[in-house]
């Protein structure tokens, strides 16, 4: 196929081989899904442009994205196009020069706006004003809940309130064979101070709790506030009261093991749930939220995007390439084999979706949150501040040594030092 | 004097085999040892995170250091996971020697059974272990239960935290430590127990004026490789309490680990891992002034 819109940039690198073919590499997120949909997605676009043939690798497997991408860049053995770049992350990248600025493609606006709103698109600006990522899906945190387990306690209506969630917890949390042991959760989350796990609890819950708000403004801390100290004392109530476990799980899901009667995820979780446990009745409903906080419930998006990697000998096919992941077709292949949610505006009124929706209405309920998410914080070392908090978070939610506002204040001094230190 | 003059003549053939036999231990020194060593040194000077350029720093890494309270509580968690670890692996691997080196019955069947934690690895072992510890449905818990007692605290209380993953760190282990002590337990003379027998001596004095003295030598290895064991320890706070509760398990392994990896502060990283190579030196250095004797000859 002949790449029609030349003039957009400069073909840098080796020319295509003899036989006149680009050959791409594509790095997938490695799960199972991810990889089966980019294999179809490959496939399809292979048969179609046999003059630019893509390879599908999925991520080599690692603790994150993050860390693989950074040797990659490093050791400039990077893929063409990733689909697993995590915002957060986005900052280091474009310094070492690693992406392709992708707003240099003369129909880059056309065809994000085509699917993205405008002012949803704008948090994905870098600061140097250049785009380096479509937004491709998004997984908004939301409260998975156990119908059964709630009615079993008692519980006719979904908690949606700090009070209303403790007061459901007291009564699900408890020892139901007479050992002696609380054997059936509210809720549970890793104790372990991960930086990342803080993201689907305190991150989510601070954006929920402050109708929309991040954690820093113009780069400044701005989380030492009383919405912060709030989310902190909740999380404490429910390890006071023993409404969530203090211990992890390991060999199984403690939701599917229906263990737990919430559990605070993203859209990924409705397959685990189809595949261990599929007789399982549950909903999805927003976060629980302050007393006095107002709707629209917002929470953290985990957005996972495409980039280009600016060691990629032909930027244009990589980019025509992006396109066509990106296309309702393709979206809607995500929705069906990820259960993830395409980051488009159209998701609940183009007649392509309704199907998909009509034969999975949990996912409705993420289509309708997904307007409401919010981005991570485009400051760096984002994960050294996130271990920071959670390092307080365990000292005052999980075992009570600090108070919130103790806890809040010691993870707005060293997000600060840190933010002093890395400048 | 000329070399000719003397009659003496250089093995030139020779020279060049002793160059080829100590090539390949050169190259792996300078690929493994000396390269990575001098560009530790360098980082030490830098902030640099992979990605990006090197930027020079100066000494700001050890000025960073100085004021790092995530360092000392490293240091420190480091120290109490040695205090505890190396006498406990010191009386386990002593006691359990003393008895595979008497005549019991499938002795060699023991011996093989105590190393094998040894030969396992170490993430399967901290998998098996958090299985055990659990506090909710942990074994350990479960069967204190059974017989009426309260659950203990494994891995999420920072008073008990460290100790467990000490316990654990000696189960996996002591093997090594049995073998250290059976070969200086069977290096002993008899004619000096036999000696100690004609004079009277009783068992326990026997091996407090002899078994204990003669052991002394091993007892020094086992001492310094248990502390540099001990200052590498990362996949049990790792696998098992991600450096919590309240960072009562962050080694200083796993603290570097963190700001290398995790943060991408490769020169802190570096600067972290000098200091505390001269740290290990130091112990190890007290350690020998402390427990070197003569042994008894």
């Amino acid at each position: 196929m002949v790449l029609s819109f030349c003039g957009c940039a400069e073909h840098r690198g080796p020319a295509p081989g003899g036989d006149g073919r680009v050959e791409l590499i594509y790095w997938p997120a490695p799960n199972p899904q991810e990889i089966q949909l980019a294999d179809s997605v490959v496939q399809e676009w292979n048969r179609l442009h046999p003059q630019i043939h893509v390879t599908m690798q999925p991520i080599p497997v690692s603790q994150s994205t993050e860390e693989v991408l950074q040797a990659a860049i490093a050791g400039n053995t990077t893929p063409d196009i990733c689909s697993n770049i995590w915002p957060g992350a986005l900052r280091e990248y474009t310094r070492a020069g690693g992406l392709v600025a992708l707003d240099r493609f003369p129909d880059f606006d056309s065809v994000v706006a085509a699917r993205t709103p405008a002012d949803l698109m704008a948090g994905f600006r870098s600061d140097d004003g250049h785009y380096y990522q479509v937004p491709w899906k998004t997984n908004p945190v939301m409260m998975f809940y156990n119908i059964r387990m709630l009615r079993e306690a008692g519980i006719s209506a979904v908690p949606r309130t700090y009070a209303a969630y403790l007061a459901a917890g007291r009564k699900v949390s408890r020892d139901t064979n007479g050992d002696g042991q609380i054997d059936v959760w509210m809720g549970e989350r890793d104790i372990r101070p991960l930086w990342w796990q803080r993201l689907f609890d305190f991150y989510a819950f601070y954006i929920a709790a402050s109708g929309g708000k991040t954690l820093f403004r113009n780069g400044a801390v701005a989380f030492d506030n009383g919405t912060a100290e709030e989310v902190f004392a909740f999380f404490r109530e429910c390890y006071q009261e023993k409404l969530f476990p203090r211990t992890f799980f390991q060999g199984g899901d403690p939701f599917t093991l229906e263990m737990k009667a919430t559990h605070f995820s993203g859209p990924w979780e409705v397959a685990q749930i189809r595949k261990f446990a599929p007789q399982m009745s549950y909903g999805v409903a927003p976060l629980p939220v302050p007393d006095s906080a107002m709707n629209p419930v917002y929470t953290y998006g985990d957005y996972k995007n495409i980039s280009i990697f600016s060691n990629t000998a032909h930027p244009r096919e990589a980019w025509e390439f992006v396109k066509f992941l990106v296309t309702a077709e393709h979206d809607l292949l995500l929705l069906e084999i990820t259960d993830q949610i395409p980051v488009r505006g159209d998701l609940l009124t183009n007649p392509l979706f309704a199907g998909y929706f009509r034969r999975n209405p949990t996912m409705v309920e993420f289509a309708r949150q997904a307007p409401f998410t919010r981005n991570i914080d485009a400051v760096p070392d984002l994960k050294e501040i996130f271990d920071a908090i959670s390092q307080s978070y365990e000292a005052s939610a999980v075992y009570g040594k600090l108070s919130p506002v103790e806890a809040v204040h010691d993870a707005a001094s060293r997000t600060r030092a840190i933010l002093e230190w890395n400048q | 004097m000329n070399r000719r003059a003397s009659g003496i003549q250089p093995k030139r053939r020779g020279d060049r085999s002793a160059f080829w036999l100590v090539a390949p231990y050169v190259l792996f020194f300078c690929t493994f040892v000396a390269y990575p060593l001098a560009f530790s040194l360098l980082l030490v000077f830098h902030r640099w995170n992979i990605v990006t350029p090197m930027e020079w720093i100066g000494l700001k890494n050890f000025t960073r250091l100085i004021g790092d309270p995530l360092f000392f509580t490293s240091l420190f968690n480091t120290l109490v996971f040695l205090g505890i670890h190396i006498p406990l692996q010191i009386v386990v691997a002593l006691g359990f020697s003393l008895l595979l080196n008497s005549r019991i019955r499938g002795r060699g069947f023991f011996r093989a059974l105590y190393f094998l934690p040894v030969v396992v690895s170490g993430v399967a072992v901290t998998i098996l272990w958090q299985q055990l510890y659990s506090y909710d449905y942990g074994v350990l818990n479960s069967l204190l239960r059974l017989v009426g007692l309260p659950p203990v605290p494994w891995l999420i209380d920072s008073g008990v935290a460290m100790p467990s993953i000490a316990i654990m760190a000696t189960w996996k282990n002591v093997g090594i430590y049995i073998v250290l002590f059976l070969v200086g337990l069977q290096n002993i003379p008899h004619e000096l127990y036999e000696a100690a027998s004609i004079d009277g001596a009783k068992p326990y004095r026997q091996f407090l004026h002899i078994t204990f003295p003669m052991l002394n030598p091993t007892i020094i290895v086992i001492v310094v490789l248990s502390t540099i064991g001990g200052f590498s320890l990362f996949i049990e706070p790792y696998v098992l309490t991600g450096g919590g509760p309240m960072q009562s398990t962050l080694s200083g392994m796993l603290y570097i680990y963190n700001q290398a990896f995790y943060f991408g502060h490769m020169g802190y990283a570096a600067t972290l891992g000098f200091v505390y190579a001269l740290v290990i030196l130091t112990i190890v250095l007290v350690q020998r002034k402390v427990i070197e004797r003569e042994p008894v000859t």
